[in-house]
């Protein structure tokens, strides 16, 4: 299988976000929006409620409580998948996955066809559509992203701590402490560490963040008939019915041009057969 | 009516939706996708690519499955419709590869997959696929112009070498169209589990070359009736018995399917969504009324009968396609999409543009030949079928381009063009309008401008609650001015005729700085030339020469300014949250007197508190006798108190 498919944990670096220590204030947004000179966010018919789009790489999303203390905010951006449906869907390979962490896009590719964003579970792509050459737009979290300290705007700017960055490994180490450290507060369990084939932005909290991040339980994956997302990725599910195209092609070519063959040769026969009959008589 | 006469009211209609098309065609290059169609961000494929060419595509198998028939199984007998077959297929899969030129973002580059490679992608099978498959189709139907050109040693070439392009064609459909179906194994946890199943790909497969017979079988009725071409009832009989077999083992599937993927909760059962009723229209109308009307020869030799079950097979098709790309996905998005009345347009409007090419190859070339058909009216076909074909002539191409039917043509063009551009407005052919903004403007409680706003400037619905009226008091006691003079306080009247312009007429973006203060406008008021000429002479884009063009009137006033006077003027508003805070705090900071208190006007939860949202549950903040509310104080994981 190819390195694209592997499924294997890669390393490179992800971000944890904590929704018991996310106060909402959208400094995370803020500084997306500086970094990476983010014009205003003009509102849209097309612009989804979740505050994502073609100008913000990053929103807070809150998940309302009965109570405002119950209330909780949970950062929303592309979650970096370790075999990302995005890139396994796009026809000139404009998205990758990169060994080091990100899933990054290349514009000059890209022709346009959003098939990116029908084949993103979480659909994180989002689309110019105001623009006479729109190009894909969502969170990059590479180079371009990184500011003094060394890690995206956007968890340096955070002033609690609630999401940051590192390696993959060491934040799912420090998601796991901060649960075992805090069970009562902590649900038990990791967003993002094996659904979908694991991703690179997972999420702890002391709410359940499935709806919110479009990661279904497993139940709804087995009343889906697709149980293995739950630890598999889209383009690992997908791979076999890839497979078959070559397999279609070659076999098609010969099985057919055979049986043209085949058939063309006994009607030649046939005629000749029906001529020599006339002859005779 | 004649059938002459339907013919040319049809080919009206064509030629109105045609040049509608083009017109909303041109729109949707000039302003972008985002002002033309209805699409969303969440419901990223709309109508044209669902329908023209998802389901354009699958109706247009008549092509590969007649060739099949006739070039590889050799059965002889449906030689009259090999041509039209092919032609249908040419002319389906070019309408909707032109439709692709509209829907695809950037379609100068269309050429890039070629390459540009990602074999792991569906859409990069469909799109080699397609494309050399469109060539193949282009090359089978060469003959019918090289017949009625003088290049016989060309046309018998073809004929020579058609064997393997024909393989080539076959080998090609059944891999794209199962592709088409594969696109959507790509959205498993959006797609609704009715439409979405890893059987996809022979389910669309089988339906496309059920459904596409069933349009051939159309396609026969409506020649025969338009220009009374005949066709032999035993080969329309047996198409339809093809389309039924097909049909029948597309219900067999997708049956197995729901019973193995334990689906059936999603069809039948007590706890039905709108989704089930769908699915239960599209399936009768796809297969089970045209599997009942082809395979009951009493019922399929009904004329009217054959074409409903046709009709029927069509649109079922079409509704499985565009339930299987749009519909499905409504309750995952949690949107709804429609295509709007230009998208509908421009659809149509390109399959008419190719019924047009249809109609015009059909009379002018040997299409149905074999077929016993006679293009012009009145003149007998004989009865072999073999009706000779009159080579090209200048004089056709001159009636062609100059004749009645042109004039007509333009003088329909002349009506509808205009007619479709500004009747469509908002429809597809105006320019990107953006909403009212998203920031929410202080909601104003009790009575404007006198008690208490509550200011929400990046809209997440958390509002800080402005005692306007206390601040106007404290004010009127702090500098012992009147009241109508506090509103300078805050307010920088910086607008024409400006007395109480609302924040966020300047402050737009909650983040980012908005361009606000256009100097150039301002010069138009000099009424000394050379103090003109002067300030024109600075580069106002510059941040200092912008300040320094300020300067050469307002020296005086700007004489404090030393701060700008490093950095610069940029004339751009702030944001609504660094305006707000730099407007509150400055005077909050000055007038802090007991730093420690958490709740003191310097500290941020002095304003950002826990407040009440909406209308009707304000608070005052400043009130004597009132306790505050509990302040939200972020020390490490807050605690979650047991409902």
């Amino acid at each position: 299988m190819s390195d694209a498919l592997d499924s294997a944990v890669r390393p490179g670096k992800a971000i944890l976000t904590d929704t018991t220590k996310c106060i909402g204030c959208e400094r995370c947004v803020q500084g997306c929006v500086q970094q990476n000179r983010l014009p205003r966010d003009v509102p849209a018919k097309f612009k989804s409620n979740d505050g994502l789009s073609g100008a913000r790489f990053t929103s807070i999303v809150e998940i309302a409580g009965s109570q405002p203390e119950t209330s909780r905010f949970v950062r929303r951006q592309c979650m970096h998948c370790q075999e990302p449906g995005c890139a396994a869907a796009c026809l000139v390979g404009a998205l990758v996955k990169r060994a080091d962490g990100p899933v990054v896009y290349d514009a000059a590719k890209c022709i346009g066809c959003r098939y990116c964003m029908l084949g993103c579970p979480f659909s994180i792509p989002r689309y110019e559509y105001e623009q006479q050459l729109p190009y894909i737009k969502k969170c990059k979290m590479d180079e371009t992203c990184r500011v003094a300290g060394g890690g995206p705007a956007c968890t340096s700017a955070c002033p609690t701590g609630a999401t940051v960055f590192g390696p993959r490994e060491e934040l799912l180490a420090e998601a796991e402490r901060r649960i075992a450290e805090r069970p009562d507060l902590y649900l038990d369990h990791i967003w993002g560490e094996r659904e979908f084939g694991g991703t690179s932005v997972i999420y702890v909290s002391d709410v359940p963040l499935g709806e919110v991040l479009a990661i279904p339980t497993r139940e709804e994956l087995e009343a889906r008939a697709v149980p293995s997302l739950a630890t598999d990725s889209i383009p690992h599910l997908l791979h076999d019915w890839v497979m078959v195209a070559p397999v279609q092609f070659l076999g098609g070519l010969a099985g057919l041009g055979a049986l043209a063959f085949l058939r063309r040769r006994s009607r030649i026969m046939a005629e000749k057969r029906a001529e020599d009959g006339e002859e005779s008589r | 009516m004649s059938s002459a006469r339907v013919l040319r009211r049809l080919k009206d209609v064509m030629w109105v939706l045609a040049l509608a098309g083009l017109v909303v065609g041109v729109a949707r290059f000039a302003f972008g996708l985002g002002a033309s169609t209805n699409m969303l961000d969440s419901l990223p494929w709309g109508w044209w690519k669902i329908f023209n060419m998802v389901a354009g595509a699958a109706l247009a198998t008549s092509g590969f499955v007649v060739a099949a028939i006739i070039y590889i199984l050799r059965l002889t007998r449906y030689y009259p419709v090999a041509r039209l077959s092919v032609l249908i297929g040419f002319l389906g899969y070019g309408s909707s590869l032109g439709a692709l030129i509209f829907d695809i973002g950037l379609p100068h580059r269309g050429w890039h997959p070629f390459f540009m490679w990602n074999p792991h992608s569906f859409l990069f099978e469909v799109f080699w696929c397609v494309s050399i498959y469109w060539g193949v189709t282009a090359l089978e139907l060469l003959p019918i112009l090289t017949e009625r050109f003088p290049f016989p040693k060309v046309t018998r070439f073809l004929h020579e070498v058609m064997l393997p392009f024909v393989v080539l064609g076959v080998t090609l459909s059944t891999m794209h169209h199962s592709s088409l179906g594969s696109l959507f194994l790509a959205s498993p946890t959006r797609l609704h589990p009715l439409w979405h199943s890893m059987w996809i790909p022979p389910e669309f497969f089988i339906s496309a070359m059920g459904a596409g017979v069933a349009v051939l079988v159309l396609f026969l009725l409506l020649l025969s009736y338009l220009y009374r071409a005949v066709f032999e009832e035993r080969l329309i009989q047996r198409l339809a018995t093809i389309s039924a077999v097909l049909l029948g083992a597309y219900l067999v599937i997708k049956a197995l399917d729901l019973t193995l993927h334990d689906k059936w909760g999603y069809v039948v059962g007590p706890q039905l969504t709108w989704e089930s009723r769908v699915f239960w229209v599209e399936i009768a109308m796809q297969a089970i009324v045209p599997v009942l009307i082809f395979s009951l020869p009493a019922l399929r030799r009904r004329r009217g009968l054959l074409a409903l079950g046709a009709t029927s097979a069509l649109v079922g098709l079409v509704m499985h396609r565009l339930d299987t790309g749009i519909v499905g996905y409504f309750t995952s998005s949690q949107a709804v999409y429609f295509p709007n009345l230009g998208e509908l347009v421009l659809s149509f409007g390109i399959l008419a543009a190719a019924g047009l090419a249809f109609l015009f190859l059909i009379e002018r070339f040997p299409v149905l030949r074999g077929a016993g058909f006679c293009a012009q009216e009145g003149s007998p076909s004989d009865p072999e079928g073999h009706q000779p074909v009159p080579p090209w002539t200048w004089g056709e191409a001159r009636e062609l381009f100059l004749g009645a039917g042109a004039r007509r043509v333009g003088m329909t063009a002349v009506v509808v063009l205009p007619l479709t551009w500004f009747g469509l407005r908002g429809q597809g052919t105006s320019a990107f309008q953006p909403l009212e903004s998203a920031v929410r403007p202080a909601v104003q409680s009790r009575d404007a401008m006198r008690t208490t706003l509550y200011l929400d400037a990046n809209g997440n619905g958390d509002f800080v609650t402005f005692p306007h009226e206390q601040h106007q008091q404290a004010f009127v006691e702090k500098y012992g001015v009147e009241l109508e003079g506090t509103c300078v306080k805050c307010h920088h009247l910086s607008l024409p005729n400006d007395r109480q312009t609302v924040c966020r007429a300047c402050h737009q973006d909650m983040q980012l700085a908005t361009p606000m203060y256009r100097p150039e406008n301002h010069a138009e008021r000099f009424e000394d030339e050379a103090q003109r000429a002067r300030f024109e002479a600075f580069d106002l884009d510059d941040p200092q020469e912008n300040f320094a063009a300020c300067m050469l009137c307002h020296e005086e006033s700007m004489a404090g300014l030393t701060e700008y006077a490093v950095k610069g003027f940029d004339h751009r508003a702030p944001g609504f949250v660094t305006a707000m805070h730099g407007e509150c705090m400055t005077c909050h900071r000055l007038e802090e007197r007991d730093p420690a208190d958490p709740f003191s006007l310097g500290n941020c939860i002095g304003c950002h508190r826990w407040t009440p949202r909406g209308e009707g549950q304000e608070l005052n903040m400043l009130g004597a006798g009132e306790e505050p509310l509990p302040a939200r104080i972020i020390e490490g994981p807050v605690t979650i108190p047991a409902k």
